[in-house]
């Protein structure tokens, strides 16, 4: 543990300052390629005077309900398809080549649906996670061990219960790792989608810091972006994988 | 009580029906403790699935206390070959699961999940995953569970079959105590012969496919048996001698039709 630390400070280190050499060779003028500290200073200035953190609320709000919102429609679409054929046949299909689509696609008809304005960008994030979603239930689902639901059944579980106590656990390692591909790809449509007009997220930070030429805040931010998509990586996601890996006993290292 | 009247049924294979039982005439009391043997591949499993209520028969009547069987019930609990564990649930709470279906307060499911695990010994394992116990304390979870719901008759379908040795002895002993304790019916299925007389009230020698009822074998002997007894071996002998001429009959086929092809 304490050798990845070490090891990780170290590179981390080599490559600020390597960035810091570049920045010292002036390939490019200061204003197009900032120093370290200058980016450090933006960051701490951008959060001080609460822009950052506006913008962060802004863009949270907006994945919250987007991504909430794939949650209970993807799932209810995978519950549909493994279990109706007919669904299956219709819309199983649809989903998988829709799946290959990047979601930033459905923007101009988005726009022209809605305007320009917070339903356009959260319709974008929704397209973005709710088919991976709906494929992971709908393949979580079908791939629950059939003696899982016999013995369920035979224990007296019937219809709903038998959903919610066997079946839906049972699926549940195949469905995380859909909710969180699911999440990155939310994330990645919502940064498209802020780029594009004045929608005061974190994406729309970024074009400011273009338009005014001020680099430094383009990478302050992109670094506020990566650091959070990390942060609930690890905290939400790495939480519940972490635990199901213990409950069922895939962890590594034991 | 169980009783079965002229019982056939086929399965689909890939040649049109395959007969699987034959006309399979028995009475399981109530009480009772009765393996089922035969030569691997004869339908001992099938035979006991249509009394869980899995598969139907397709000819012939199964009644449970006088009613047809027609889907499966908590009444007749089966043991699967794999368990069938919760790996998601600890141990309790897998022993609490058929109790949910019952009306039992919070409460009273815990009180009865921790005195069967008490009674299979594994009250100190009470919060471990299931992926953390051995083959055997596996085992021993999937009795407490199926004996808390209280069931009239536990199925029992190869149960013991990938243990090692030691842990099937040390099982056999276990499963006779509960059995004595709880006076529960209980259906044993296996190939192993030395198992079913050590176990059994009652032994009875499926045939080769079609599967018709051989022969049948009383076994009288005190109990606690252990499978290594003295007394056992008569029985074992005969019981062998019964199955030998089946399971040769099975690889005869076999190899005709691996000529034949």
């Amino acid at each position: 543990m304490q050798k990845k630390i070490i090891r990780q400070i170290i590179f981390y280190s080599i490559l600020l300052i390597l960035w810091e050499v570049v920045v010292l060779l002036k390939f490019w003028p200061e204003y197009v390629f900032p120093s370290p500290l200058k980016v450090f200073a933006t960051l701490i200035s951008g959060f001080r005077d609460s822009s950052f953190l506006i913008a962060i609320g802004i863009s949270l709000k907006r994945i919250v309900i987007g991504y909430g919102i794939s949650i209970v429609l993807g799932g209810m679409m995978g519950m549909l398809m493994s279990k109706y054929k007919l669904v299956d046949d219709t819309l199983g299909g649809l989903v998988l080549g829709l799946q290959t689509l990047p979601s930033i696609c459905w923007l101009p008809l988005a726009l022209l649906w809605f305007g320009l304005n917070e339903n356009a960008i959260i319709f974008v994030v929704i397209m973005g996670a709710l088919f991976s979603i709906t494929i992971a239930t709908d393949s979580g689902i079908r791939n629950v061990p059939f003696l899982y639901i016999k013995a369920g059944k035979n224990m007296g579980a019937k219809n709903m219960t038998l959903f919610l106590e066997v079946i839906l656990p049972a699926a549940m390692p195949s469905i995380i790792p859909g909710l969180k591909q699911g999440w990155s790809f939310a994330w990645r449509s919502l940064m498209a989608g802020e780029l594009l007009f004045v929608s005061l997220g974190l994406g729309y930070l970024l074009m400011i810091g273009r338009e005014l030429n001020d680099m430094s805040q383009v990478i302050a931010v992109m670094f506020t972006i990566a650091l959070i998509s990390i942060i609930v990586d690890k905290l939400v996601f790495g939480r519940i994988e972490l635990g199901m890996r213990r409950k069922w006993g895939t962890e590594r290292n034991i | 009580m169980i009783e079965i009247c002229g019982l056939s049924k086929s399965l689909r294979g890939c040649n049109g029906e395959l007969p699987v039982l034959k006309n399979i005439n028995l009475q399981i009391k109530d009480g009772e403790f009765l393996c089922i043997v035969g030569p691997s591949g004869c339908g001992k499993t099938t035979f006991l699935n249509i009394i869980a209520g899995l598969e139907h028969a397709k000819r012939g009547n199964v009644l449970h206390n006088g009613l047809p069987i027609d889907g499966t019930s908590p009444e007749r609990l089966v043991i699967f070959q794999d368990l069938g564990l919760f790996p998601w649930l600890t141990v309790q709470k897998n022993v609490e699961f058929g109790l949910k279906f019952k009306k039992l307060s919070p409460k009273e499911r815990r009180e009865i999940a921790l005195e069967y695990l008490d009674m299979v010994n594994l009250i100190h394992f009470k919060d471990a995953y299931i992926h953390e116990l051995s083959g055997g304390m596996k085992q021993r979870v999937a009795l407490a569970r199926a004996l808390a719901i209280d069931p009239e008759i536990l199925l029992m379908d190869e149960p013991f079959a990938a243990l090692d040795a030691q842990t099937r002895d040390m099982l056999h002993l276990e499963l006779q105590k509960i059995w004595v304790k709880t006076k529960k019916t209980i259906l044993f299925v296996t190939h192993n012969v030395r198992e079913a007389v050590c176990l059994g009230d009652k032994v009875i020698v499926f045939s080769s496919l079609p599967a018709v009822i051989k022969a049948s074998f009383p076994v009288n002997l005190e109990r606690p048996r252990r499978i290594e007894d003295h007394g056992l071996m008569e029985i074992v002998r005969q019981v062998l001698a019964e199955l030998q001429f089946e399971i040769e009959k099975v690889f005869e086929e076999e190899f005709d039709a691996k000529e034949n092809n």
